[in-house]
């Protein structure tokens, strides 16, 4: 859907400008802030950083592409179902982490259960949380977020207002 | 005593805290309040809280600036005929009063790096982290162990907000999709 035709997602792309100098710089920088914000998620638990500094910067790469090549393609390009697989999978993937030591007659969350009973290292489970957990949830609200702004509240006509508040 | 790079940073980050509360216009306001916030970036960088220093810059000076350039693009821009806000007398005296309360307390501070900073000297919590943190979790970075080992349940909750708040958006503007079906 074109933002010409002022449909239920708003006329965000209307003021969109085309500028070759933003074009350029953000086709150079964006490969590198996306492995950077990767290489954050990946590497959390030895360097610097970690799962919500790495989902926020590859959320930032996603919204400097439409920041540079326009709202509208960036939306179409995104679907739904990735943003919501990203934010209620990290969610789920977080919740399965923690509840399975409970099955495994523990705490909630307590890694040192996955080492007794499964043999898999407590750091695994900390790294699965962050690595499948968080960055997911951070990446996928902050697109999320930026979508939902740029498009803007969707109309409820008066009569359907009056209806369900009754 | 400060060196000319902190003297420099810390220059910048008052003036553009000053601008983004005087200036007028909102459009100057939201991009002087990025480069405060690359500024701030830049200080917990060099404080040594690298962690810290990536968020505010991602955050901060990034995925911010871009959501309120948004929203300004959904409201209106008067023209204005004065560059920067008037300030109020009143809210001024309050200020002072408050950056006075708040100043006094500055020769309390231990220096920065200091071992006997009570944040540092801190058998309890600290001092446990940094000696055991390894053993526990078996993970180099102490502040991965303690957000998703030692602290994992507050974790969880908080990542749960920041799902809640993308749920909560979609609600508030009547949707239900982010981007398209």
């Amino acid at each position: 859907m074109s933002s010409a035709d002022g449909g239920p997602l708003g006329d965000a792309g209307s003021t969109y400008i085309e500028s070759q100098i933003i074009m350029v710089t953000v086709r150079v920088i964006a490969p590198f802030a996306f492995t950077y914000g990767l290489f954050l998620m990946f590497h959390g638990s030895g360097s610097p950083g970690g799962s919500f500094q790495g989902g926020a910067i590859i959320g930032a790469t996603v919204l400097m592409i439409a920041f540079a090549f326009g709202i509208e393609p960036t939306r179409d390009w995104i679907r739904n179902r990735t943003v919501v697989a990203l934010a209620a999978g990290g969610v789920t993937a977080f919740a399965l982490v923690g509840l399975v030591p409970i099955l495994l007659g523990g705490n909630f969350l307590e890694y040192e259960r996955y080492k007794t009973e499964l043999g898999i290292e407590a750091k695994y489970g900390l790294e699965a949380i962050e690595i499948a957990g968080v960055a997911p949830i951070v990446a996928g609200v902050i697109v999320g977020l930026f979508f939902l702004l740029a498009a803007g509240a969707m109309q409820v006509s008066v009569s359907e207002e009056v209806s369900s508040d009754e | 005593m400060i060196s000319a790079f902190e003297a420099v940073l810390f220059a910048f980050v008052l003036t553009t805290a000053v601008a983004t509360a005087l200036l007028r216009d909102i459009l100057a306001v939201i991009v002087v309040f990025a480069a405060y916030s690359l500024g701030m970036a830049l200080f917990y960088a060099f404080l040594l809280a690298p962690d810290v220093a990536m968020t505010e810059a991602a955050i901060g000076a990034g995925v911010t600036t871009l959501l309120l350039l948004l929203a300004l693009v959904k409201t209106s821009r008067p023209d204005l005929e004065t560059r920067f806000e008037r300030p109020n007398v009143s809210a001024l005296v309050v200020f002072g009063a408050l950056f006075l309360v708040l100043a006094s307390t500055l020769s309390e501070f231990p220096a920065v790096g200091s071992a006997e900073a009570p944040i540092w000297d801190n058998p309890a919590v600290t001092q446990y982290y940094i000696e055991n943190a390894y053993a526990d979790t078996h993970v180099e970075n102490a502040v991965t162990a303690v957000l998703a080992g030692y602290r994992g349940f507050d974790t969880f909750g908080e990542a749960v907000v920041v799902f809640a708040a993308g749920i909560a958006t979609l609600t508030v503007l009547h949707r239900e999709v982010f981007t398209r079906e």
